[in-house]
């Protein structure tokens, strides 16, 4: 059945074997820490135990003294880790019952060995102790220092060997375990990113991911018999054990990560990519039986992505893609890996509403932004996520207009569609809203783990998705198309800043656009500009009009200021936008009609877009009227419902 | 046709020949919504301001704007959301009062107030239903004074039961039980099964508390009782003696609430449109709010006929009519 499946698979990705086993050639990346791993989920303890073989090479200009290794399992160990302080500060605990989860249910990963193999061997374990570089915080487990009897210079490798045990956690912040389902992230003792300036190496915050170096994996996984795996790769073999059990293992060069899960459950689909100039790539989807009718919804979503991020940003790399539907409340919806990704659907999904898809293109588009681009999401969450965020909006325009609004009800499980509510990319799917509320509470370049946890959405994912927009609509898409996809070829399987960013962003439009990154990433300033005054007064049988534009906010942009007479004629006036006001007099035959700033919506930043145009035929006690009236019978209904009781 | 049947058409033709009290109780309703909605409309004239942002709220639905006013908004203007549009507004409520989801305070007040209202009226109103003929102003208000305090004291019992069932048992049931139901549930369609489950459960709690209350009152207007305990006492009895016939009533007037949503599911405007279509949407809406009423009080009334068809209040006088003392220059005609 197995043999069959791959030689099906082979057919239709026409693939080389070596791609079919997960190989690429030419290296794409530096593959300077690979894993080969072996683990064992026990279902019955909910334990991992695990050993790895870790190669790492020091591809940077510093010499280590010690090593550092992630230990993320350990963040949900305790109520007193860094992840759970700052949960609680941001009113968001990750897991709704995670105060009264018992110990029997919280993670926990311990190393039991730790063994330098070369250059040299010796016996690390009984060095290993935790270190807490972001906080001090004493509590916190998920960072561990070793250090080297003999310092690794530049250039040389080093082979270490680990052994732990882990607990798998009840389902929590994209990991751990729910009935049969089970999903395992971040689950393995992960090296940190050895940098010239030293390790960058954080501990696990409640807001942000996560930072590694590109390799090359070879796991073995060995979960129960018929339990069907998804794994960043390519399933390389397949053999049953005694005990009931079957190995698994996966292989993949040039990730960063490695994610799996595995569950007797899954409904198991595969189609094909094709392009007339993109590689083609097999999309392998791993579906919860009660979304079984959604399967080319899935497809489509990830069709889109494939194909709208590789004409505009490059071509995807590997030639397959896993999509996994996740239990319902696994919490592991919604988040990226390297070739594979977890979606996010209901069972109640109705067409018109695209929350599936955009999940769908969001995490498939993470390939890109996260996968390939490596930027470090600790610090520069934006970078990935931001990116993502507009590249999501744009593709779910492309793919799926018109979509409408929809809210759900009845312990959120109803859904209902607001069929005269078409949402936008521009507002909507940028998330200006979340922005808006968010725009003063933290400056970008903030490193992302020290953003306040409830501003962190507004300002790594809108804020950039909408200065991102903002460029393309006052730049134009070929020029911005041209930014990201010389941003995304020079720095894909590499680890971008934010200045190589502003720096390609600055070469490629051939103009200097650092005062606009200035504004967008270095400030807390608001976009607000708006019009303070327009009035039309006879002037001796002509009409005098006078406009004031009006800067509200402390930021920057040039604007354009339209006003339109009631003949029909318009003046469209540019202002560089510096001062706190300007005024404009016009004398013509015919009264103004209205006044508008920023007209077209090139700055979508503005938090205050009402203030941005004035008529003199306002319209408002109409809509007032309108609204009122709306909100009325929902009020009568609402008193009526509770005076049913009376 | 059953006699549930024709009690619950004898009750509609009670509400049906006693239009003005269905014309007041829309007209109370508005009294006690009108100020709320006046002032959002004057927060939505504020924040519109001479803003062009209007021409598309007042043409069709902004929902630009709509996010910018409800992310600036505090009080009532909170409430300001899609969710009010259309049959959603039906949908919203109905989710809010199964999930008991708060309100703003001053909603809550409304809310509050407009009960009192109904505390008052109630009286008269099934007053009315019994006697089922034309009591004129006076005799409906004196009905509503005479019962007025005796439901107070029914209210603070009414208010204990359902604070009990909205607060404890509600969140026994769907914050506890639910959560332990579906703690391991891997299957949304399972968890959303469990929580119809319960949401049966608690409706057949509300409704049968509903029902005695009910009962109470018809029994305290029809039989002049001034103890609300002792009413609530006889209205168990007489539910206990009856219980087919008043528990098949009460469904075929909830059916009948059914029905009204129903309708109402399939003509609900959009938000749309302008000018005559918002005085159109307005006029529906409305209609919608009449249809409830007149639900409301068909519960009422056709618990009342159903009472006086079993405990042989036929000839039902809410109060005897009064025999007067003989005048004294009655001996000296004799």
């Amino acid at each position: 059945m197995r043999g069959a499946f791959v030689a099906i698979l082979s057919i239709v990705q026409g693939a080389t074997p070596a791609a079919a086993q997960g190989i690429i050639t030419p290296p794409l990346s530096p593959r300077n820490a690979s894993y080969t791993i072996t683990a064992r989920l026990d279902p019955s303890t909910h334990t991992i135990a695990a050993s790895e073989t870790l190669v790492w090479r020091n591809i940077s200009t510093t010499t280590a003294t010690e090593l550092r290794f992630h230990l993320y399992w350990n963040a949900w160990r305790n109520n007193r880790s860094t992840y759970m302080r700052e949960s609680r500060l941001g009113g968001t605990p990750p897991n709704e019952d995670a105060d009264n989860t018992s110990d029997a249910e919280r993670s926990r990963i311990d190393v039991t060995s730790i063994r330098l193999a070369a250059p040299f061997a010796a016996d690390l374990t009984a060095a290993q102790h935790f270190i807490a570089p972001d906080d001090d915080n004493e509590s916190d487990q998920t960072v561990m220092a070793v250090p080297l009897p003999r310092p690794i210079g530049a250039g040389q490798s080093a082979t270490i060997e680990i052994a732990w045990t882990a607990h798998v956690p009840r389902a929590i912040a994209r990991t751990g375990v729910v009935g049969h389902f089970y999903f395992i992230a971040q689950w393995f003792p992960k090296l940190g990113v050895l940098q010239d300036d030293g390790w960058n190496c954080h501990q696990f915050h409640s807001s942000t991911e996560f930072f590694a170096d590109y390799g090359s994996y070879d796991v073995s996984l060995t979960v129960p018999r018929g339990w069907i795996v998804g794994a960043t790769g390519v399933e390389r073999e397949r053999r049953d054990e005694g005990g009931n059990a079957t190995v698994h293992r996966y292989y993949q060069d040039d990730v960063h990560d490695f994610a799996w899960t595995t569950s007797p459950d899954y409904v198991e689909r595969v189609e094909l990519f094709e392009h007339p100039t993109l590689p083609r790539v097999t999309m392998r989807l791993l579906l919860q039986p009660e979304h079984a009718v959604q399967a080319d919804r899935h497809f489509a979503a990830t069709r889109a992505t494939l194909q709208y991020y590789g004409e505009w940003f490059g071509a995807y790399p590997y030639d397959h893609i896993t999509i996994v539907d996740p239990a319902y409340h696994s919490r592991a919806g919604g988040m990226e890996y390297p070739t594979l990704f977890t979606a996010g659907t209901r069972w109640l999904a109705p067409s018109g509403v695209v929350t599936p898809e955009e999940v769908t293109v969001h995490e498939a588009g993470h390939q890109w932004w996260y996968g390939m681009v490596g930027s470090n999401e600790f610090e520069d969450a934006w970078l990935d996520e931001g990116f993502n965020q507009f590249s999501t909006a744009r593709a779910v325009a492309a793919a799926y207009a018109p979509h409408y609004y929809s809210r759900r009800y009845f312990g959120g499980f109803v859904p209902y569609v607001f069929s005269d509510i078409v949402l936008s990319r521009e507002v909507d799917d940028n998330d200006w809203s979340a922005y808006a509320a968010a725009a003063r509470r933290d400056v970008q370049s903030t490193p992302s783990y020290r953003y306040f946890p409830t501003s962190a959405g507004g300002i790594t994912y809108a804020k950039t998705a909408l200065w991102l927009n903002t460029m393309e609509r006052w730049l134009g898409w070929p020029l911005l198309q041209r930014i990201m996809s010389t941003y995304f070829a020079r720095w894909k399987f590499a680890h971008p800043s934010p200045h190589d960013f502003f720096d390609t962003a600055t070469a490629v439009a051939g103009r200097d656009l650092g005062w606009f990154f200035d504004q967008v990433y270095r400030s807390s300033n608001a976009f607000d500009y708006g019009i303070d005054d327009l009035s039309s007064v006879d002037d001796g049988g002509e009409q005098r009009t006078t406009v004031v534009v009006r800067r509200y906010g402390e930021a920057i942009f040039p604007i354009d200021v339209r006003v339109t007479f009631a003949n029909g004629e318009q003046v469209t006036e540019h202002w560089e936008g510096r001062d706190r006001w300007k005024a404009y007099v016009y004398t013509r035959a015919a009264a103004a009609q209205s006044a508008e700033a920023d007209p077209g919506h090139v700055l979508l930043l503005d938090v205050n877009r009402t203030n941005n145009s004035r008529s003199l035929a306002p319209r408002a006690p109409d809509a007032g009227a309108k609204w009122s009236t709306i909100w009325l019978v929902w009020l009568e209904d609402c008193v009526l419902s509770w005076a049913s009781l009376a | 046709m059953g006699i549930v049947g024709v009690t619950f058409l004898d009750g509609v033709r009670r509400v049906n020949r006693a239009p003005a009290i269905l014309i007041g109780v829309w007209l109370l309703t508005c009294a006690v919504t009108l100020p709320l909605a006046l002032a959002m409309r004057a927060m939505i004239v504020e924040h519109l301001g001479s803003s062009l942002a209007a021409d598309a709220a007042a043409n069709g639905v902004n929902y630009e704007w709509m996010q910018e006013f409800a992310d600036q908004a505090t009080g009532i203007g909170v409430t300001f959301k899609p969710t009010i549009i259309g049959f959603a507004a039906v949908v919203d409520n109905m989710s809010a009062f199964m999930d008991n989801s708060s309100r703003p305070i001053v909603i809550v007040c409304a809310g509050g107030a407009y009960i009192a209202l109904w505390i008052f009226l109630a009286g008269g109103i099934i007053d009315r239903y019994a006697r089922d003929r034309a009591l004129h102003a006076h005799g409906f208000f004196a009905a509503c004074g005479v019962f007025f305090f005796r439901f107070l004291r029914l209210a603070v019992v009414q208010w204990l039961v359902y604070a009990f069932l909205f607060g404890a048992m509600h969140g026994w049931l769907f914050d506890r039980l639910y959560a332990r139901m579906t703690r391991d549930v891997t299957s949304e369609r399972t968890a959303f099964f469990a929580r119809v489950a319960l949401y049966l459960v608690f409706g057949v709690l509300v409704a049968g508390c509903n029902l005695v209350f009910d009962y109470t009152k018809v029994r305290a207007v029809v039989e002049d009782r001034r103890s609300m305990l002792g009413a609530v006492n006889a209205a168990l009895q007489f539910i206990q003696r009856n219980y087919a016939a008043a528990v098949a009533l009460y469904a075929l007037d909830f059916a009948a609430f059914l029905a009204v949503i129903a309708a109402y599911a399939m003509v609900a405007p959009s938000a749309g449109g302008a000018g005559a279509m918002v005085w159109a949407a307005f006029t529906i809406g409305q209609l919608y709010v009449l249809a409830r009423l007149w639900v409301k009080l068909v519960f009422w009334s056709s618990e009342t006929a159903l009472f006086q068809q079993r405990l042989a209040h036929a000839g039902y006088v809410a109060r005897p009519e009064p025999t007067w003392p003989d005048s004294p220059a009655a001996e000296s005609i004799s």
